[in-house]
C-alpha cells in the first residue's frame, strides 16, 4: 500500500483539524494509509478516537519526545455519503450581462420527461443520498405540466416584483365623491374575491409538483406571490375610501368550481387563459376608466403580472395539445363540467357592471352613464374576441375556441 | 408472524428513547436475514443482566460493565455473539484545558479529576484502574470530582461526561476523564465546553460492549444469530440511520480477550470513593 503524509503542524481537533483531515481522507483509496504528522502530543492522542469514529483505523504511531508525533491511519471502506462520486466540476452556467438565469441552469434537454414520484427536495444538479425517506409527488411528468419559456416567465417574474404599499400613490384615492367611491370600491371587492382563487388555486398545486421540476417551481411560487400581492392591493384600495362592499355569492359559485379542477392544465385553461385572459381586458378598462392614479396604478401593475400568468397558460396548453392532440378534448371536457356546475348563473352581476359604468361614465348624469354602459358593452366584446384569439394561440380550432368562450363563466374569472 | 413468536429475544437498556429507533430498525433487518428476533428494554443494565441470567432474553447488549458482572454473577464464562467496531478498540482519554496537558500521570496528583458515573467503564473504572497501573493512586492523590448521573446506565447516556468536560472547561476540576468516541462526538457536535479542551493522557485500548448469551444457548442459533449481525452493512441505506445511532460502522463477532483489565478492577473494587 502506498504510504502518504499529511503535515498538520500546530493545527487542533475544534480548530480545523477536522477539516483538513477529512479532505485527505477522501482523497485515498480504501485501504490506502496516511502518515498524519502534527507538532502535538493531544492531537496526536486524539487522533486515534477521531480516526476510530470516522470509519478509519489507526495503524501505528511514532512519538518521539519532544515530537513530532506522527499517527499512521488506514481509510476505511464507509464513504461518508450515500451516493456515487459527485461529477467533476464543469465552467458553471452561463452569464446574461452580468446577471444569472434560471433558465441557464439546465438546457431544456436536460429536463427530464418523468421524475421519480418518491425523490425529494435535491436541489438542481445535486446528488441525492440514498437513504432519504420517500414522497409521493403527484406531477411526475414533465408534459403535464410544462410550458417551454417557464424558466423565462420565472424570471420575469422575480424581475418585475413591485410593493403594493410603496407604489402605489396612495394619497391619490382620497376624497372622491360617495357615488364613485363606491363603484370602485364594490370594482375593486370583485377583483380582490377573484384574485383569491387566483392564489389558491396553483399553491394547491405546488405542493404536489416533483420537485425535480425546479423552473416550474419557481413559477408557481412567483404566480402565488404575484397573486398575493394583488388581493392586497385591491383589498387596500377597496378600503381606502372608507367604502365597503358586497362579496358575491355568484362569484364564490364561479370561484369554487375553479378549485375543483384536478388537473393541471385543465386549472391553466380555465384560470391562466380564460379567467385571467378575460380579466386582461378587465384590468385594462379599470386602467383606463380609473377615477384616481392609485386605482389607475393598481390596474396597471397587475396587468403587467396578469400578462405572465396568461402566457404561461397558453404557452403551456399549446405544448400539452401539441405533444398530444388528445388533450384537447379532454380540456374542453374540463371547461364543460365546469359550465355544467355553473348554470344557475345568468350573467355578470349588476353590482359589478354598475360600478364599471358608473367608472366610465364618471358620474351620475344620464349622458355620462350612456357613454359608461356603451363602454361596457365594448369591454364585454373584447373579452370575448379577445378569449377567442387567446384560446386559438393555445392551440384550438376557431371553432372550439368559440365553444370553450361561450362556456366560460359570467364571473369572468 | 408476530413479533411474540420470534426465536431470539434481545436484551437492551433504554438509555434514550433512540433506543427504539434502533431496534425496530435492527429488527427488520434481522427479519430479512430469516432470524425473526424481538427485542425487551430494560430501564439498567443490572435489570438486564438479572433477565439474562433467568431466561427472560436470550441475549443481552451488555456494557463491559454489565458483561463483567454478568460473568461475575454466572461464575462462569458467557457467549459473546458480536461487538462494533468501536468496541473492540475502546479508550479513555483524560482532558485538560488546553495548554494545562500534563506528560506522566503524576502529574495528576493533588489535582481535580472529573470522573463519569461511577459504574461507567470508560468514564471512571477503568481510568482509576489505569491510572494506578502507571503509578497514581487518583483515589488518595487526586481530588476525585464525580458526576454519578444515570446510575445502572454505565455511561450509556454520555450525560455524566458532558459534565466531566464542562467542568474541566470551567475549572471546576483540572482534568476529567471520558470515553475518546464520546470526546469525537462532542467535537463533532461542535459543543462549546470541548472546544477547549485538549487530550493529556491516553488510556491502553479495552473491549467494550458487546451481545452475549448464556452458555446454554443454542450454539446452532448463535451463530445463525451472529452471521446475521455481522451481514448488517452500513452501505445498506436502510440501515445506515440506525447504525450511525448505535455507534457502528460494522459489526465483529468479538471475543473476551479485552475484558481482563475491568475485569480486575472491578474484582478488586477499584471504583475509588
Amino acid at each position: 500500500m502506498t504510504r502518504r503524509r499529511l503535515e498538520t503542524e500546530g493545527l487542533e481537533f475544534g480548530g480545523g483539524l477536522e477539516v483538513l483531515l477529512a479532505a485527505a481522507f477522501e482523497g485515498l483509496a480504501v485501504g490506502e494509509r496516511l502518515e498524519v504528522v502534527t507538532s502535538s502530543r493531544s492531537t496526536a492522542l486524539e487522533l486515534h478516537g477521531w480516526a476510530r469514529v470516522a470509519g478509519h483505523q489507526p495503524v501505528g504511531e511514532r512519538s518521539p519526545p519532544g515530537g513530532p508525533y506522527a499517527v499512521e491511519v488506514e481509510r476505511g471502506p464507509f464513504a461518508r455519503v450515500l451516493a456515487g462520486r459527485l461529477p467533476a466540476r464543469t465552467s458553471g452556467p452561463p452569464l446574461r450581462g452580468g446577471e444569472l438565469h434560471t433558465a441557464d441552469l439546465r438546457s431544456p434537454g436536460d429536463v427530464p420527461a418523468s421524475a421519480d414520484a418518491g425523490s425529494g427536495f435535491a436541489p438542481l444538479g445535486a446528488v441525492a443520498e440514498v437513504g432519504a425517506p420517500a414522497f409521493r409527488w403527484t406531477f411526475n411528468e414533465r408534459d403535464a405540466i410544462w410550458a417551454d419559456d417557464v424558466a423565462e416567465l420565472a424570471e420575469q417574474a422575480s424581475a418585475g416584483q413591485w410593493d403594493a404599499s410603496r407604489d402605489i400613490p396612495w394619497d391619490a384615492a382620497r376624497g372622491l365623491p360617495d357615488f364613485m367611491e363606491r363603484a370602485v370600491s364594490q370594482v375593486m371587492t370583485f377583483i380582490a374575491q377573484n384574485e383569491y382563487a387566483a392564489l389558491y388555486v396553483p399553491a394547491g398545486f405546488i405542493a404536489h409538483v416533483n420537485p425535480r421540476y425546479h423552473e416550474m417551481l419557481m413559477w408557481l411560487a412567483g404566480h402565488v406571490h404575484d397573486e398575493a400581492r394583488h388581493i392586497e392591493v385591491f383589498t387596500k384600495r377597496s378600503l381606502i375610501g372608507g367604502q365597503s362592499s358586497y362579496a358575491l355569492a355568484s362569484t364564490e359559485l364561479s370561484l369554487h368550481t375553479l378549485l375543483e379542477e384536478p388537473d393541471f392544465s385543465g386549472a391553466a385553461l380555465l384560470l391562466n387563459v380564460l379567467g385571467e385572459g378575460t380579466f386582461l381586458d378587465l384590468l385594462r378598462f379599470v386602467e383606463r376608466h380609473a377615477p384616481d392614479a392609485a386605482t389607475r396604478a393598481a390596474a396597471a401593475l397587475a396587468h403587467r403580472d396578469e400578462v405572465r400568468h396568461v402566457h404561461f397558460g397558453i404557452s403551456h396548453v399549446r405544448r400539452r395539445i401539441a405533444a398530444d392532440p388528445a388533450q384537447a378534448a379532454v380540456l374542453v371536457d374540463a371547461a364543460e363540467r365546469r359550465a355544467a356546475k355553473l348554470t344557475q348563473m345568468s350573467g355578470l352581476s349588476p353590482l359589478l357592471s354598475d360600478g364599471l359604468t358608473v367608472m366610465a361614465a364618471g358620474s351620475l348624469q344620464p349622458a355620462e352613464l350612456s357613454t359608461g354602459a356603451a363602454a361596457v358593452r365594448g369591454l364585454m366584446q373584447a373579452m370575448e374576441v379577445n378569449r377567442i384569439r387567446r384560446l386559438q394561440a393555445a392551440g384550438f380550432a376557431l371553432g372550439t375556441a368559440r365553444h370553450l368562450s361561450d362556456l366560460h363563466t359570467p364571473n369572468l374569472m | 408472524m408476530s413479533r411474540a413468536d420470534a426465536g431470539v429475544r434481545v436484551g437492551a437498556v433504554a438509555y434514550h428513547p433512540r433506543i427504539v429507533t434502533i431496534w425496530e430498525t435492527f429488527l427488520e433487518h434481522f427479519e430479512r436475514e430469516g432470524l425473526p428476533t424481538d427485542y425487551i428494554l430494560y430501564s439498567n443494565y443490572e435489570r438486564l443482566v438479572a433477565a439474562v441470567l433467568e431466561g427472560d432474553v436470550e441475549i443481552g447488549w451488555h456494557t463491559n460493565t454489565a458483561f463483567v458482572a454478568l460473568e461475575q454473577e454466572l461464575g462462569g464464562e458467557g457467549r459473546i455473539l458480536g461487538m462494533r467496531d468501536v468496541d473492540a478498540e475502546f479508550a479513555t482519554v483524560i482532558v485538560t484545558r488546553r495548554g494545562e496537558a500534563f506528560d506522566d500521570v503524576r502529574g495528576l496528583a493533588g489535582k481535580r479529576l472529573a470522573l463519569g458515573s461511577r459504574d461507567s467503564g470508560h468514564a471512571a473504572i477503568l481510568p482509576l484502574h489505569y491510572l494506578a497501573e502507571q503509578g497514581l493512586d487518583a483515589a488518595s492523590e487526586c481530588e476525585l470530582v464525580r458526576f454519578d448521573t444515570d446510575l445502572g446506565k454505565h455511561g450509556d447516556t454520555g450525560d455524566s461526561e458532558l459534565r466531566v468536560i464542562r467542568a474541566v472547561s470551567e475549572g471546576e476540576a483540572d482534568a476529567g476523564a471520558i470515553g475518546e468516541t464520546t470526546l469525537a462526538a462532542f467535537r463533532a457536535e461542535l459543543v462549546p465546553a470541548a472546544s477547549g479542551l485538549e487530550v493529556a493522557w491516553r488510556s491502553p485500548t479495552y473491549y467494550h460492549c458487546n451481545f452475549t448469551a448464556l452458555p446454554s444457548f443454542d450454539g446452532d442459533l448463535a451463530e445463525r444469530w451472529q452471521a446475521a449481525l455481522l451481514a448488517m452493512s452500513y452501505d445498506d441505506p436502510t440501515m445506515r440511520q440506525a447504525m450511525t445511532l448505535e455507534g457502528v460502522k460494522r459489526w465483529l463477532p468479538g471475543d473476551r480477550s479485552g475484558y481482563d483489565a475491568l475485569a480486575k478492577a472491578m474484582a478488586g473494587g477499584s471504583q475509588g470513593t
